[in-house]
């Protein structure tokens, strides 16, 4: 009998190099959505977790990535072929840049580096004010700053009343408030829209 | 307290990069995207008088820094716990607001969570997700 290996038990295995990752789509859907919150210490309410990293991206190690927190903290980071990346849309380790900002969630390891399950790069999730509204791009207004949002086709979607997304974003209310989910572009103020939740 | 349901999202809290870079600590002053935290429309009467969940209907009682909730995912199950650190989301600006996943929804963006505490249950990459917000687990 095959002994079962939950997708944490993998990454650990794989990062320590105890693993061959042939069989790594065998865990499941690698999309950064099947991927999240595997099962990982507690964390106290409040309290900072050691499972989680953010920051950016400082350098590149074949498969470590080095990260310095907004707060200061230092993070290696090690990827494997099992680690899920979102980038705009599921992307691979070869999409990821030094300059990109990123959240990680993974497994910690005994020596310090933080073993990833899923790479959110340059992800934002705002609350924005339409300022206004063309085919190509999208003008936000983000807390009294001033944000452009590009239509990326066959990429950008909007979810209208909590139904389906759908690719046409012409009824995203100018004037009107939404919720924005893209993809920072580094050292800008812009982003590529990957979905924009508006009640119309 | 009667679990309430509504819709959560992820935000800016502490120190960041990109359009997050000028968020500061939050109205509890030690907010931070790597800690279970979260916005609550209702930390205090000023916040109260933002937020105003009353406009779309709802009551929700006043609570303040460091009061802990439990958020469970309507999607999937999975619940994280933490602790209030901000004064959010602007609940009367998307009233009557609805995420779904199946027949299980919610109603009104009523809590923001930390990118870590939201990622506890849910991918990033899932702006709103439907929950249940109980002072219990």
């Amino acid at each position: 009998m095959t002994p079962q290996v939950d997708r944490r038990q993998f990454l650990t295995r794989a990062a320590l190099g105890g693993v061959t990752i042939v069989g790594a789509t065998a865990l499941g859907s690698l999309a950064p959505e099947a991927a999240f919150g595997a099962a990982g210490p507690a964390v106290a309410p409040g309290g900072v977790d050691p499972a989680f990293a953010e920051g950016r991206i400082t350098a590149i190690a074949g498969s470590m990535l080095l990260t310095a927190g907004s707060d200061g903290t230092l993070n290696r980071i090690q990827t494997t072929s099992g680690t899920s990346v979102w980038k705009l849309t599921p992307a691979g380790l070869g999409d990821v840049r030094i300059g990109d900002g990123l959240y990680a969630r993974g497994v910690r390891m005994p020596d310090g580096s933080l073993a990833a399950d899923a790479l959110w790069v340059n992800i934002v999730s705002l609350d924005a004010h339409v300022v206004s509204l063309a085919s190509d791009r999208v003008h936000l207004d983000h807390h009294g700053s001033r944000l452009v949002g590009h239509v990326v086709p066959n990429v950008s979607a909007a979810v209208y009343n909590g139904t389906p997304a759908v690719t046409d974003l012409s009824m995203v209310p100018v004037g009107g408030h939404v919720h924005v989910v893209g993809a920072w572009r580094p050292d800008t103020t812009e982003i590529d829209v990957s979905t924009v939740y508006a009640k119309v | 307290m009667t679990a309430v349901y509504g819709e959560a999202s992820w935000f800016c809290c502490g120190a960041a990069w990109g359009p997050c870079g000028s968020a500061g600590g939050g109205a509890c002053g030690d907010c931070s995207s790597s800690r279970h935290q979260h916005a609550w429309p209702t930390v205090s009467a000023a916040c109260t008088s933002i937020t105003n969940p009353g406009a779309c209907g709802v009551s929700l009682t006043q609570r303040g820094c460091g009061f802990v909730h439990y958020v469970t995912n309507l999607c999937n199950g999975k619940e994280v716990s933490s602790a209030i650190a901000d004064c959010g989301p602007n609940t009367h600006l998307f009233c009557g607001e609805k995420t779904c996943c199946g027949s299980s929804c919610g109603t009104n963006r009523l809590i923001d969570l930390t990118a870590s505490a939201f990622s506890a249950i849910a991918g990033l990459s899932n702006g709103l997700i439907p929950v249940k917000i109980n002072t219990v687990a």
